[in-house]
């Protein structure tokens, strides 16, 4: 039988989906009797989704003109 | 016999996302959405040959499409508004310089990055690429008890999560990550490459990848951890 710390193992290191399938579906079964291993599993989920839409830096406007002025010197 | 295989796993992975579709709808997660997207395209080879003329037109094209993609990825490491420009441009001299040599079997924002990184570390003077052992995995290991139970389970973040200030959380906390987990996070969640693209970007092994996926997402987990408590 899978443990928790194999199931969040597998999750974190996105290995699920090159196991076996009868691997996956013991993931299956242990997140459906787990409710911890299934409150990881959607933490991560809104960790992913919350990451999408952090802030990232964007450059000045002119930053694409002032490279490819800067390239042709 | 081959076809019969392929059959069966076909009918496995419908299986597979039927169940994920009804059974475990949206509540505890879909294990199906956790699979690797597919590879961008790679570039047209009528696009490649104008690049190898060096049609200023065709390079203007790619600065428009890919330099504000690479300049985030250099602010995400740390890199202040000047360097990450100064970063950006060493990369477009290196891609002009090494043009002939790329075959096009990749997409080019992938050899691009792959090129940033190169110089992000040159310039870091970061020489390994990340240390053996990781001290967030004795944490984690902590969290178990010998059969690999869960001894302290996962707080509930429920509210944290939905709160307004996650992003800003996340950004707090990505500062703590080490250089190599941070290229990892930025590449998966941000650009959201595969990890088979990603294996190439940085020139590490699928396995060499997922462990530090495995660091960097238990490092902001454990970070967010102390946050939602705290707070």
């Amino acid at each position: 039988m899978i443990s928790c710390k194999d199931v969040s193992t597998l999750l974190m290191s996105e290995r699920l989906h090159s196991q076996k399938w009868s691997k996956r579906w013991e993931v299956r079964l242990h997140m459906a009797m787990c409710r911890h291993c299934s409150r990881f599993a959607r933490q991560l989920r809104q960790l992913s989704a919350a990451a999408k839409g952090i802030r990232v830096d964007h450059p000045d406007s002119d930053f694409e003109e002032r490279l490819l002025d800067r390239l042709k010197k | 016999m081959r076809n019969k295989s392929h059959f069966l796993q076909n009918w496995q992975l419908f299986l597979e996302s039927v169940y994920d579709r009804c059974v475990l709808s949206d509540k505890p997660f879909r294990l199906r959405e956790l699979a690797d997207p597919t590879s961008p395209p790679p570039i047209e080879p009528a696009f490649l040959e104008r690049l190898r003329r060096r049609d200023s037109a065709a390079l203007a094209e790619v600065v428009q499409e890919h330099a504000r993609a690479l300049f985030a990825g250099a602010t995400a490491l740390g890199f202040s508004r000047d360097q990450a420009e100064d970063l950006v441009q060493d990369v477009f001299v290196v891609f002009l310089q090494r043009m002939d040599s790329f075959e096009g079997r990749s997409q080019l924002r992938t050899w691009l990055f792959g090129i940033l990184y190169r110089k992000a570390k040159e310039k870091r003077r970061i020489t390994a690429v990340d240390d053996q052992t990781d001290l967030i995995e004795s944490v984690l290991e902590s969290r178990f008890d010998a059969r690999g139970r869960w001894s302290h389970p996962p707080a509930d973040l429920e509210r944290l999560f939905l709160s307004k200030e996650i992003g800003t959380l996340i950004s707090g906390c990505l500062e703590h990550l080490p250089f190599s987990q941070r290229q990892v996070f930025h590449l998966r969640e941000i650009e959201g490459y595969n990890t088979t693209d990603i294996c190439k970007i940085l020139d590490l092994s699928v396995t060499h990848i997922g462990v530090l996926l495995y660091r960097a997402r238990a490092r902001l987990r454990e970070c967010l951890e102390s946050k939602g408590l705290v707070k």
